[in-house]
Order: structure tokens, then C-alpha cells, then sequence
């Protein structure tokens, strides 16, 4: 999978490109318009991520650009401005997600996945881990074959899990991903462990291995035991 | 009291004084007049009388005077008193009225006995003549006042117009809104000044406005960028394998600070965006129906605090506003019942058709309620608040017609919102 980051800010491209390229990712970044415009008419990429400000130009030349080159590329849009009139936009010209500054590395992650699942086989795919087996359009969840019913957020957090396997995540970006931005409550943070907690137990009765790690006090990992 | 009412007492208070004043003065000196004309008459009378008795040297009733209007009677003793003029009432010899007479009384010797001589003349025309006089008078002058009272009303009425002009529309200058102040040009200098001086300072504001808001904006705009470089360094800097408990610690604070500044400047940048009017896909909501959707949406959180919500709907409660805004709001408002409640607590929606009240157990208030819709105005110290949700919620309804007031009643907050259809 080869995804552009479009990014003025040098170290916000390069924590993007580490934690892609960490998740398997081939990745490449633009910090300028120029330099965008110059790889996407050399190059072939599965997904870009583009800000809309740029010093020299503006993301939705870049999209434009794109959709006319290779329609078929994501388009996620990370922008500092949280405009309902630029996310329509966007979705005007071809983008299919907008994320505004400052954003979680995960989310972005998951964000990115979920888009090339429903891109690449049309969202008929499967998200398969270990003993796992997730059916995303269905919402199904099975372990070891057998059917798992999970609560709404619980299947959300699941899934969030499995597009960020062996990254720590924060609980706050748990508590924002599950709720929404404007969950700010300390409580929060509790309800994401009684989350956790319910997901580990349901997973754990259908004959799963332990995935879920506490990290001090900051979030959680799912890995391998 | 209005200016033209307080010019317009004082003036009537002035002409009064001087109406009066002008009366009484006007009636003595035609009163004066008409005596000296009076007793001049009787002097010479009296002359006459003295020449006749000269000629004579007797004294009879002859039929030139008539009416008693001269008595002649011996005086006893001999003392000699000098003229004397009296006004006196006379019985009328017919109709048995008293009538105003001028008197002289004089002495005089007949026949070498001294005798008083009182001539009279009648007042009663005179006096006829002076009620005219005054009646008239009073109603000239009472028609002058009322003219000239009406007069200055209709002028000053219209001279201050372009004045009352002003004033109106500095009512309706409104600092957020884009229109400027405008005044219409006056004839009068002082006022033409005043429109001129107004709109200067009225320019300077809009001025001082807009760019502090533009100031907020963009450098929440600024923000945003190097947040999300910290937020994801950070975000990175987790996922090392090597850190102690100790670090990890440090490094939550400065994530969770680093969260919060978001919040904030997130809050503040919606703020601005509202000031500006920068939604305008307003649209007809039903908001009772959002805010159910979001209680069920925060079902899990309403379980883990042991809240209990109770609906009272009546009917469906539907406000304009884009729909972004409609969303801030309804967030807002369950965020603050949930945040601001205590364990085992109600959350208690009412919905009528021009009303919707969201009510919340919680603590005691402290605090002036209307006060909590200020900016960065918190009632708890709580590290998780940044204290600009009430602030949205307000300006929103502010923007968009909503009425929104914060009430208080025995351990029940509760923040209604009102249509003004």
C-alpha cells in the first residue's frame, strides 16, 4: 500500500510517515504544493493524505488534480480549519474523509484502513487477526467461528483496536474515537476501561487469547500476548 | 424626562410668571389711569361747587346734581381737614345694589357755617371698562402664550429631530453585526459634528472588533498545527518500548495538557466562527428529537455515572440553525447535564412546542447562574473543564433567536431554552 503525505508542518509529515510506515506502509511526503503536484503525476498512490493550506498552494488543486489522474486514490483531508463548508467541499471534489488538527495518529490509522477496506474489494473484506475475524459490512464478530455479539461501541473499539494492532493507544483518543470529539469529561477515561474490560471478557469466553494490554496509566495495546 | 418635555416646563413656568406678573400690572396702572381721570373730573366739580357757592353763598339741590351725587352737611367743629379722596359703595336708589363710587370730600363755609361737601362719581362704568380691559387682555395674552407654547413645541420638536434620528439608530447599531453605523447628514453644525464624531468612534469599533476576532481566529488557527505536532510526537513517543512508569506519567500530563489547550482553542475558534456568522446552512430542526439521539448515544457513559434520564415531551421543540451549530449545541448541553451531575443522579428532559428544559441534579450554585454562560466561568475547579461550553450554547441561542436562561431550583439545574416565534 502506497500512501502520500501531503504536509507542510516537516515534523507532523514525519510522525505521519513513521506511523504508517510502522504499520506496513510504503510512504512518502510533500511538504510543498509543488512537490505533491510533481508525485502525483509520477506516481501511483492508494491513498493520499493532504492539508488543505499549503505555502504555496491549496489542497483541493491537489485532489482535483488527482481525481482527474487516477480516480480510484483515497483522499483524506487533514485541515486546521474545522469548516462544515470545506468537508463538503472536499467531498464535492472526490475526498472520502476530513480530519481536523490536532488528530490522533490512530484515528488517522484507522481512518485510512477503513477507507482503502471499503476502496480496494468494495467493503466486501474481511479484517482477520489471529482468531479474530471481523465482517465490517455485516458488523459481524467471530471468534474461533463462533459468533460474538458485541455491544455497538464495543464492535467500534474492536475495530479500532484492529486497525492499530501493536501501537499503544491513548485513552483519550479511545474515548474521542468511541464518542466523538467532545467527550471531555474525566469519566470518560473510566468508561473506556469498563469498555475494555467487557470487550476483553466477551473475547475471552469464546476461547481468545488475551490481546489487550494496559500501558501504565496512558492506554491500551492490542497485540499479541 | 425628555428634554423637549423639561425645556417645555421651564418655558411655561417662565411665561407664566411673566403673564402674571404683565397682568397685575397692566390692570394697576389702567386702574391708576382711569383715578386720575376720576378725580380730575371731581376737581373740577368742586371748582365749580365753590364757584357757585362764591356767587350764591347758599348751596341748594339743584337738579344738575342728581343721583345724591353731592352731599353738603354743617360739620361740627371746627376743625379744618384738607381734601380727601375715598372710594366708597354707594346703595343704588332703585335697585338697592351697591355701587363703586369715587369720592371727594371737601370743606367749605356757606354762609359763614362750615359745611363737609362730599361729591361722588360713579365707578361703575369705569370699572366695566377695566374688566373689558383685563378680559381681553387675558385672552390675547393667554392666546399669545398658548402660540408661542405650541410654537416652540413644533420647532424644538424639529430642530432635535436629527438628534431623536441618532439616537434611534445608535439603538440599533449592533458591533457584531457587518452593517456600519450610518447618520444622516444634519443642517445643524452641532449635530452634523455629533453624526461625524459618532460614526468615527462607531468605524474604530467595528474596526477594533473585527480584527480582535480575526486575532482569535487565526491564532487559534495557529495553534492547531503545532498542537497536532505534539499530539502525535507524543502519540509516538508511547509506543517505545523502553519508558518507566515515571516517564510515562510525565508524558500523559503533557498529553493531557496538551488535549485540553485543544479543547480550548477549539472552543474559541467555534466561538469566533459563530460571532462571524460563518454558518449559514440554516435549516428547521427538530431539536428534541437530537438531543434523545444523544442521550442514547452517550448510554454507556449515563450507565457508568448511574444516571437516570426521564422525558416529559409534550411536543416536538424545533429551532433554525445550521446544522453544525445544532449539534455544538446539543453536545454542549448533554456534556454539561452529564459532567456537572453526581452519581445516582436524574437528567430530566422536558419538551413543549416553544419550550425545551434540560434539567441536572448537581451541587449547589455558588454563583450568579447567568453568569455561567460567561466565558472561562466554571462552578467546579475540575481539571476536564475549560469552561467555554454555557459560552457556546449562549452565543449560539444569541445568534439564532433561541432564548436561554439557567435556572436553579432545589439541587435541579436547569437550562432552558425558549422560541421566540
Amino acid at each position: 500500500m502506497k500512501v502520500l503525505v501531503v504536509e507542510d508542518e516537516k515534523g507532523l509529515a514525519e510522525s505521519i510517515t513513521d506511523y504508517m510506515v510502522q504499520d506496513g506502509y510504503i510512504c512518502e511526503t510533500a511538504t510543498t504544493f509543488g512537490e505533491a503536484e510533481e508525485k502525483i503525476h509520477l506516481y501511483n498512490y492508494d491513498c493520499i493524505i493532504v492539508d488543505l493550506t499549503l505555502p504555496d498552494g491549496n489542497g483541493f488543486q491537489i485532489i482535483e488534480t488527482l481525481k482527474r489522474l487516477t480516480a480510484t486514490t483515497g483522499v483524506i483531508i487533514i485541515s486546521a480549519r474545522n469548516a462544515l463548508e470545506d468537508k463538503l467541499k472536499g467531498l464535492e471534489i472526490g475526498s472520502d474523509d476530513y480530519l481536523t488538527k490536532p488528530f490522533h495518529l490512530s484515528e488517522l490509522n484507522a481512518r485510512v484502513k477503513s477507507l482503502l477496506r471499503r476502496r480496494q474489494f468494495g467493503g466486501h473484506t474481511e479484517i482477520r487477526f489471529q482468531e479474530i475475524r471481523v465482517v465490517p459490512h455485516t458488523r459481524n464478530v467471530f471468534v474461533n467461528g463462533q459468533p460474538t455479539t458485541l455491544s455497538r461501541k464495543e464492535y467500534d473499539l474492536l475495530l479500532y483496536f484492529l486497525s492499530n494492532i501493536d501501537v499503544a493507544l491513548t485513552k483519550a483518543s479511545i474515548a474521542e474515537h468511541l464518542w466523538g470529539d467532545n467527550i471531555d469529561s474525566a469519566d470518560s477515561f473510566d468508561i473506556v476501561y469498563s469498555h475494555i474490560k467487557n470487550l476483553r471478557r466477551k473475547l475471552l469466553e469464546k476461547g481468545a487469547a488475551d490481546y489487550v494490554q494496559s500501558i501504565y496509566g496512558i492506554g491500551y495495546k492490542f497485540s499479541m500476548p | 424626562m425628555k428634554l423637549l418635555t423639561k425645556t417645555n416646563r421651564i418655558y411655561l413656568a417662565f411665561s407664566l410668571v411673566i403673564y402674571l406678573l404683565t397682568a397685575v400690572s397692566f390692570y394697576q396702572i389702567i386702574r391708576m389711569v382711569i383715578y386720575d381721570e376720576v378725580e380730575n373730573r371731581l376737581r373740577v366739580e368742586k371748582r365749580d361747587f365753590e364757584e357757585y357757592v362764591r356767587m350764591h353763598n347758599s348751596w341748594s339741590t339743584i337738579p344738575y346734581f342728581v343721583e345724591n351725587k353731592i352731599v353738603v352737611v354743617p360739620a361740627r367743629g371746627s376743625k379744618f381737614q384738607r381734601e380727601v379722596f375715598t372710594d366708597t359703595l354707594i346703595q343704588n336708589r332703585y335697585d338697592n345694589e351697591l355701587a363703586p363710587f369715587r369720592q371727594l370730600t371737601f370743606y367749605e363755609p356757606i354762609q359763614g357755617v362750615m359745611h363737609r361737601v362730599s361729591i361722588r362719581k360713579s365707578l361703575i362704568q369705569t370699572y366695566r371698562l377695566i374688566e373689558v380691559i383685563t378680559v381681553v387682555m387675558i385672552v390675547f395674552l393667554g392666546l399669545l402664550l398658548l402660540g408661542s407654547f405650541w410654537f416652540q413645541g413644533k420647532l424644538s420638536g424639529r430642530l432635535w429631530n436629527p438628534f431623536y434620528n441618532t439616537l434611534a439608530r445608535l439603538k440599533f447599531f449592533d458591533l457584531a453585526s457587518d452593517k456600519p453605523l450610518e447618520l444622516d447628514k444634519s443642517e445643524i453644525t452641532e449635530f452634523t459634528e455629533l453624526n461625524e464624531v459618532l460614526q468615527k468612534m462607531a468605524d474604530k469599533m467595528r474596526q477594533d472588533y473585527s480584527s480582535l476576532k480575526e486575532f482569535t481566529e487565526n491564532a487559534s488557527h495557529e495553534m492547531q498545527t503545532p498542537l497536532a505536532l505534539i499530539n502525535a510526537k507524543v502519540e509516538q513517543l508511547i509506543q517505545t518500548k523502553q519508558l518507566t512508569e515515571v516517564q510515562m506519567n510525565w508524558i500523559d500530563s503533557i498529553y493531557q495538557a496538551s488535549r485540553r489547550i485543544a479543547r480550548l482553542n477549539q472552543g474559541l475558534l467555534l466561538l469566533a466562527k459563530i460571532e462571524n456568522r460563518q454558518f449559514n446552512d440554516v435549516q428547521q430542526i427538530n431539536f428534541t428529537q437530537l438531543l434523545i439521539e444523544k442521550l442514547q448515544d452517550m448510554e454507556e457513559v449515563l450507565t457508568h455515572k448511574h444516571l437516570t434520564v426521564s422525558e416529559q415531551l409534550t411536543a416536538p421543540f424545533d429551532v433554525l440553525l445550521p446544522a453544525s451549530l445544532a449539534d455544538s449545541l446539543v453536545t454542549n448541553l448533554v456534556s454539561n447535564a452529564i459532567k456537572h451531575n453526581q452519581a445516582g443522579g436524574q437528567i430530566k428532559l422536558t419538551s413543549t412546542n416553544n419550550q425545551l428544559s434540560l434539567s441536572n441534579t448537581g451541587g449547589l450554585l455558588t454563583t450568579d447562574p447567568e453568569r455561567l454562560f460567561e466565558r472561562f466561568k466554571k462552578e467546579s475547579t475540575g481539571p476536564d473543564s475549560v469552561g467555554l461550553g454555557l459560552a457556546i450554547v449562549k452565543q449560539i441561542c444569541d445568534s439564532y433567536n433561541i432564548g436561554v436562561s439557567y435556572h436553579y431550583v432545589d439541587g435541579m439545574h436547569t437550562i432552558s431554552l425558549t422560541a421566540f416565534h
